[in-house]
């Protein structure tokens, strides 16, 4: 019997460039044994804004995907976005995912400049976007942080920790990740 | 390898604060408990450690330096964090001076979290390193298992390297249970003997047909049974130290015997009469006051000066009750380790019922007490109630009194508290007003004027 992939739905949240959106589809599909659908944009997530912080609740977004129509058939959905994400304690998030869940967020608004503010280039923001993105991927699979500092895994707090770790897995996460995806294939026939 | 992962508290009364901790913390695979409040964190405390606790400061009811306060109180390893969205200097201080770690405004750099885990988890290495070294000290500085701070204990932790020093006989005196073959143990480990061997014999559990045959050795076909030759413990323990436990039991064969291999050196195996040459240290101890036995002929003095050289007296535990603390706290970590159960504290009150006991089996009653008590309790801390197996003695008998010293003492302390009301008196001890007359007057008690 032949299992098919389990797909994956990358969710635009107002205006994220094409480029952005292909990047991380393109990862996800040739590292992990995922397909992946860049689904229509959604309007930006206004309900989420909060006026004190000028910021956008990652959680209120994470919680409002619950009741938005996505397509049964997407197994695990990212939502992509260019605004500045917060949670009540910190003061600001990259990414967010609850471990295990069917959905994650990660933004693009603090990942175009340099560690001295200047404007990082369009291929170093996208790298670090599929950086996020597949790191919260890994937690929708129940993967934590990992200690190793070149691990997609390994968390970053900050732009540098994030352009010092590389495009790829450690060989425990990797394992750990296939192992994930291949049972919850097997689970979803 | 070292565990990477910490057990750690969120104590904050806002739900969504609790949360993202929550998940922040679950994510890089730390142990996490939330709680709503103090209170809260205080049971839970009670029932299993944290290493972190992650504290608001502004809760209802017990803020956040009331429970900084309680935990560093309670559990002064116990590492706290403060976290504030109403950040000032003075708390910031107040929060330092009663223990906090740190002090975070919320809202946080995420950056900042995560170096302040990196910062405990590299304060929890050393701090591990460290108990690890100042465990090695301990057991070189404390001789062994002999813990104790209290003056008595102080000075016979002073004289043992000098008297270790010297080839002398010594005479560890001291009641059953107080340490005396660790006394002799580290006499000889910190002797010129301490590369020999350390042979300790129990003069009192032999009888003497043995006890000859074990100090002695034998010759083959000494005696039935004899079936090889075999070396006795003194010619064993040549080159080293020779430990005689209970010595006052011995016969007086065994006396004459002993004294003759202390001035010759030498010893004959039984079935042999070859007298071979002997090199040792001898230790012995006694429970028994041997100059009484000497005066009542039971022991002979010339021996006694022999053994008796140099005198170290072990003093009894309720001698020195303010080391109990101390030796409750190393029988706690010695069986919370050996059982693999999380009791690690004595409550107050219970501290105080412990050296409240009289401890007649002395330091072992008590490390026996502290095993029972670990084994058997469910919760992190031992309370009054888990130690409810202990019976306290109905009267404090003195050493050494006769039978009719502690009758006389006891009718005397039934008519003071009666105040010399005969006839409460003769009822309390159970025997008529004539009787009681006659006891007083064979005793030749007295009201006091």
């Amino acid at each position: 019997m032949t299992v098919k992939p389990l797909c994956i739905g990358l969710a635009p949240l107002g205006v994220v460039p094409e480029a952005a959106l292909e990047g991380v589809a393109a990862f996800i599909r040739s590292r992990l044994d995922l397909e992946v659908r860049i689904l229509p944009p959604f309007q930006n997530p206004a309900y989420a804004y909060d006026q004190k912080r000028g910021q956008y609740n990652a959680a209120t977004i994470l919680k409002a995907f619950n009741s938005m129509p996505f397509d049964d058939g997407l197994h695990k959905v990212i939502g992509l976005m260019s605004v500045d994400l917060f949670i009540p304690i910190f003061t600001h998030v990259l990414g967010e995912a609850n471990e295990g869940g069917r959905f994650a967020i990660a933004s693009l608004h603090r990942l175009g400049t340099t560690a001295d503010r200047v404007p990082a280039s369009m291929d170093q923001t996208i790298e670090r976007l599929v950086k996020v993105a597949v790191h919260e991927l890994g937690h929708l699979f129940d993967v934590g942080h990992c200690l190793n500092k070149r691990c997609l895994m390994h968390y970053s707090g900050n732009l540098a920790d994030l352009d010092a770790t590389s495009l790829d897995f450690c060989d425990y996460c990797a394992e750990f990740l296939a192992y994930a995806i291949q049972r919850e294939r097997l689970s979803n026939p | 390898m070292m565990d990477e992962t910490l057990r750690i508290m969120i104590v904050d009364d806002e739900l969504i604060v609790r949360e993202s901790l929550y998940h922040w913390f679950k994510k890089s695979g730390h142990t996490v408990e939330a709680v709503s409040s103090g209170m809260e964190a205080l049971d839970i405390l009670e029932k299993k450690p944290f290493e972190v606790l992650f504290v608001d400061m502004k809760m209802p009811r017990m803020n956040g330096l009331e429970l900084l306060k309680r935990v560093k109180e309670d559990y002064p390893d116990t590492i706290v964090i403060i976290i504030t969205a109403y950040g000032s200097i003075e708390t910031s201080v107040e929060a330092m001076k009663l223990g906090a770690s740190d002090y975070l405004l919320k809202p946080f750099k995420p950056d900042q979290l995560a170096l302040v885990l990196e910062k405990i988890m590299r304060e929890r290495k050393l701090t591990s390193e460290c108990h690890y070294v100042r465990g090695l000290l301990e057991e070189i500085t404390r001789f062994d298992s002999m813990i104790g701070r209290s003056p008595p204990m102080a000075a016979v932790f002073e004289l043992i390297p000098k008297v270790a020093r010297s080839e002398s006989s010594v005479l560890i005196s001291g009641e059953t249970g107080t340490g005396k073959e660790l006394v002799a143990k580290a006499i000889h480990a910190e002797s010129f003997r301490s590369k020999g061997p350390f042979i300790a014999m129990n003069c009192g559990a032999l009888p003497d047909a043995l006890l000859e045959s074990e100090l002695f050795g034998h010759q083959k076909g000494a005696f039935t049974g004899a079936n090889q030759a075999r070396k006795g413990f003194i010619e064993v323990a040549s080159g080293g130290t020779l430990f005689l436990d209970e010595i006052g039991e011995i016969s007086p064969k065994m006396q004459v015997d002993l004294l003759r291999v202390l001035e010759e050196k030498k010893i004959i195996r039984i079935g042999d009469r070859e007298p071979i040459d002997v090199d040792f240290r001898l230790l012995s101890s006694t429970r028994r006051d041997l100059a009484e036995e000497v005066a009542a002929g039971r022991f002979r003095e010339d021996l006694l000066y022999r053994i008796n050289v140099i005198t170290l007296h072990i003093p009894p535990l309720r001698e020195r009750k303010e080391d109990i603390p101390l030796l409750v706290t190393h029988f706690l970590q010695k069986y919370s380790h050996e059982t693999v159960k999380q009791v690690d504290r004595v409550a107050p009150e219970a501290m105080e019922f412990l050296k409240s006991c009289d401890w007649p089996g002395n330091v072992r009653e008590l490390e026996n007490t502290i095993e029972r008590a670990v084994v058997l309790s469910k919760s992190r801390t031992l309370g009054v109630e888990d130690f409810s197996f202990i019976r306290p003695p109905l009267i404090r008998l003195g050493k050494g009194r006769t039978l009719k010293e502690i009758e006389k003492g006891y009718i005397q302390k039934t008519l003071e508290e009666q105040d010399w009301n005969i006839t409460e008196s003769a009822k309390i001890l159970g025997v008529n007003r004539v009787t009681l007359h006659k006891m007083v007057n064979r005793y030749q008690l007295k009201r006091p004027s």
